[in-house]
């Protein structure tokens, strides 16, 4: 396994750009700006996609390196695209009703990450792997899933929720590349095209929701209708 | 000894004497990033000398709080730089009086003695001024005890000149995602407590005014005092700031004499490249509404609380 012979400056830049990522996910959580929430998405994504680079630079998989780029592409700039094009369409700029101040949402995150360390610790001493960017990598993941499912429950805008769905995959994404890099690369494009269609059938339903509702808050739809 | 001592006064000194150019500094920065020609760099000296001319009013209303508070806020920030690295990156005689918490604690003191004056006149402005201050505070505390947990567990140690000597010694802890998150997190609180732009608290609208409206009623020496404090209260924290997190190098290692004033020389040049920062800051940022105060402060506690994650890690 790669992780387990390291040496101390690969270990030290796959940390840095797995808390970089984790602090653009806090950037998405604190801020009430759609656009912010875009970017900060488009800036993890290229970390990520050096992040993939780095580990196919120190552990000899050439196929990564195509992850990487793939990643850069597809993550960092088509999927902000489309939902650029989304909130234009839409003519939405913020969350209007926040269930959570971003204050509160920040704080909670930083619980959340602590629970993450916690939990961890355990899963790395039950695999008998207690390097320090293992239990980082793992923390990392768990807490960008976790914040990936705080942004789905407390944000109503549909925008939020398509982008929390993403931090959450990127969360999943993140820990595969350090945890277990040589992932097929049949199952990153599968992937990857999996998320293109979640985005693109996104668009449509907002657009539908925008048309027949007047509305993509989901706030606003209580009511069944036949 | 004896020189030991004496390079205690003189840190002492170099934070009294100095402190008010470090304000003329960012405010004359400040005055020619808005393309204006700014009061040149010595004008708090010469608010100070004027204040110091003048003649005392004391209100038909203030008990003898009125003029304890000036008193103990000024000797609280004498009494920190005994505590902190400011000229020497080995401990002098008395600095082993109290560690980061200690400094911390006679910080707030003085501050603390502010507040209750502003209550003491039972003028509404001080009130209102005293209850925001202490709401800040509220809000500030928390994460300033997290940043010195933070140091602690990267150092090992509660004392700042041990993590000054670690910082200076190792590269790998210099740039450690740990200690980048405090200096962050450190950063954040910086602004809040000295009074810049997202809690800009010292305008002179009296119905905005969170730290200058405490000291309303002060008039002549005893405003005096407190606007020397309160830039002596900058200068410490910038002092903890440079020295124990962002810069620690250019202390003097021997103290002799002329490293000493080499290090005065130092503090300036490293105060100015915050100020440049803080001025950064202060341009770029516009003032936050009073119900916005919690989130540069709760960017700044999970700064700190992932630091702490951090320093668990390596």
């Amino acid at each position: 396994m790669l992780i387990q012979h390291l040496d101390p400056l690969a270990s030290s830049l796959f940390s840095l750009l797995a808390i970089v990522s984790l602090l653009l996910s806090f950037i998405m959580l604190g801020s009430r700006w759609l656009k912010n929430y875009l970017y900060a998405f488009a800036a993890e994504s290229w970390a990520i996609a050096v992040l993939s680079a780095a580990v196919a630079f120190y552990g000899n998989y050439p196929e990564l390196y195509l992850v990487a780029l793939l990643t850069a592409l597809f993550r960092g700039m088509l999927l902000p695209y489309l939902v650029w094009r989304i909130i234009r369409r839409l003519d939405v700029n913020r969350e209007i009703h926040v269930v959570l101040q971003p204050s509160t949402s920040l704080v909670l995150g930083a619980l959340f990450v602590m629970f993450a360390l916690s939990v961890s610790y355990r899963i790395a001493a039950d695999l008998s792997l207690e390097l320090t960017v293992i239990v980082l990598a793992l923390t990392v993941m768990l807490s960008m899933k976790l914040i990936g499912f705080l942004m789905l429950t407390v944000r109503y805008e549909a925008i939020s929720q398509i982008l929390g769905l993403l931090v959450l995959e990127n969360g999943i994404f993140l820990g595969s590349q350090i945890l277990v890099p040589g992932m097929p690369l049949l199952f990153e494009l599968v992937i990857l095209f999996d998320l293109l269609i979640i985005v693109a059938c996104f668009g449509v339903l907002v657009g539908y929701l925008q048309t027949h509702v007047g509305t993509t808050s989901s706030l606003d739809l209580k009511r069944l209708v036949g | 000894m004896i020189r030991d001592s004496l390079l205690q006064i003189a840190q002492v000194l170099t934070v009294l004497l100095l402190s008010p150019l470090i304000q003329g500094i960012i405010i004359q920065f400040e005055e020619r990033v808005q393309r204006a020609q700014g009061p040149g760099i010595f004008q708090p000296y010469r608010d100070l000398w004027k204040l110091f001319q003048k003649q005392i009013v004391v209100p038909e209303t203030a008990s003898w709080l009125f003029w304890a508070a000036p008193v103990v806020a000024f000797t609280c920030m004498l009494t920190v730089p005994i505590l902190i690295p400011v000229l020497t990156n080995f401990p002098l005689p008395l600095s082993d009086m109290g560690d980061i918490l200690g400094g911390g604690l006679i910080l707030t003191l003085g501050s603390f003695m502010i507040i209750l004056a502003g209550l003491d006149t039972a003028s509404a402005y001080g009130g209102i001024g005293s209850s925001r201050a202490v709401m800040v505070a509220i809000l500030a505390e928390p994460t300033l005890i997290l940043v010195f947990v933070g140091i602690t567990l990267l150092a090992k140690a509660m004392l700042p000149f041990v993590v000054n000597h670690l910082l200076v010694s190792s590269w790998a802890v210099y740039w450690s995602p740990a200690h980048l998150l405090l200096v962050a997190a450190f950063f954040i609180l910086l602004l809040v407590e000295t009074d810049r732009m997202p809690i800009h608290s010292s305008t002179h609208i009296e119905v905005y005014m969170i730290e200058e409206g405490r000291i309303l009623e002060y008039s002549g020496p005893l405003l005096a005092l407190l606007k020397w404090a309160s830039a002596m209260k900058q200068f410490i924290l910038y002092t903890i700031f440079c020295n124990v997190l962002i810069l620690p190098w250019g202390l003097s290692i021997k103290g002799t004499a002329l490293g000493a004033a080499g290090a005065a020389a130092g503090l300036i040049v490293k105060f100015t490249l915050v100020a440049c920062l803080v001025v950064v800051v202060e341009t770029a940022q516009s003032r936050l509404r009073f119900y916005r105060y919690q989130e540069p402060l709760a960017a700044s506690f999970l700064l700190a609380v992932l630091a702490i994650v951090g320093t668990q890690l390596s």
